[in-house]
């Protein structure tokens, strides 16, 4: 159907802010572009009646979820009429207030880049085969419920 | 039949482990009876199969030895 290979989208942490900043960089030769949209997920120091979030350690069933995102990928490619979009998630640990999630998709006009980024972001909550402990101040754990 | 059995999340916490194998096993129900056995607590759990990572949504006879996975619903993000 379409010749773009599997893409890696887990790295082991947090997600730097200096590698989100180098991606935006990265596009600045893509001159067709004229629209950047990006999310960004942050550890959030819920209070639970566990105690309070410090941290949440991220594991996945990491070659179905490739697959997955790749056919995700696809049908946004073929639903939107965006020049490129990049996602990257947290496996491990990743503390309160860092970033897990980043995804970030381009097109000539804005519409498409907001619309598509919107879309990746609800599919891969919904979709893709990862799960987040959320670890205590009291190191006590509780597994995450996606809202 | 040999199903190399892998589970993840709370279900991995519940079984004390992520993998292991179970022999002579015919079909997924048969598969999700015979798990309850070993671990009661997973029948009020809610979680989907997959079958060499694809999701099922009925019974499915395994053809030849498989890979299934038993996950919980999903929290990424």
């Amino acid at each position: 159907m379409s010749e773009r290979k599997i893409k890696n989208i887990f790295s082991q942490g947090p997600i730097p802010a200096t590698f989100i900043a180098e991606s935006i960089q990265k596009h600045s030769s893509q001159t067709a572009i004229g629209g950047h949209s990006i999310f960004l997920g942050q550890v959030r120091a819920d209070e639970t009646e566990q105690g309070k979030v410090k941290a949440i350690d991220y594991t996945a069933f990491e070659e179905m979820a490739l697959e997955k995102m790749h056919q995700i990928r696809e049908e946004i490619f073929a639903k939107y009429p965006i020049t490129c979009m990049h996602v990257h998630h947290s496996l491990g640990q990743v503390q309160a207030g860092e970033i897990c999630l980043f995804v970030f998709s381009s097109s000539a006009h804005r519409k498409a880049a907001i619309d598509s980024c919107n879309e990746i972001v609800e599919r891969i909550k919904a979709e893709l085969p990862i799960w987040g402990k959320e670890i205590m101040e009291n190191d006590s754990h509780q597994w995450k419920v996606n809202k | 039949m040999k199903v190399e059995l892998t589970l993840f999340g709370q279900l991995a916490d519940i079984a004390g482990r992520t993998k292991f194998q179970l022999q002579d096993i015919p079909d997924t129900d048969t598969l999700q009876k015979k798990i309850h056995e070993m671990y009661p607590e997973m029948a009020n759990m809610s979680y989907s199969i997959a079958v060499n990572k694809k999701t099922i949504h009925e019974n499915t006879v395994f053809e030849g030895d498989a890979n299934v996975a038993l996950l919980p619903p999903f929290s990424g993000g």
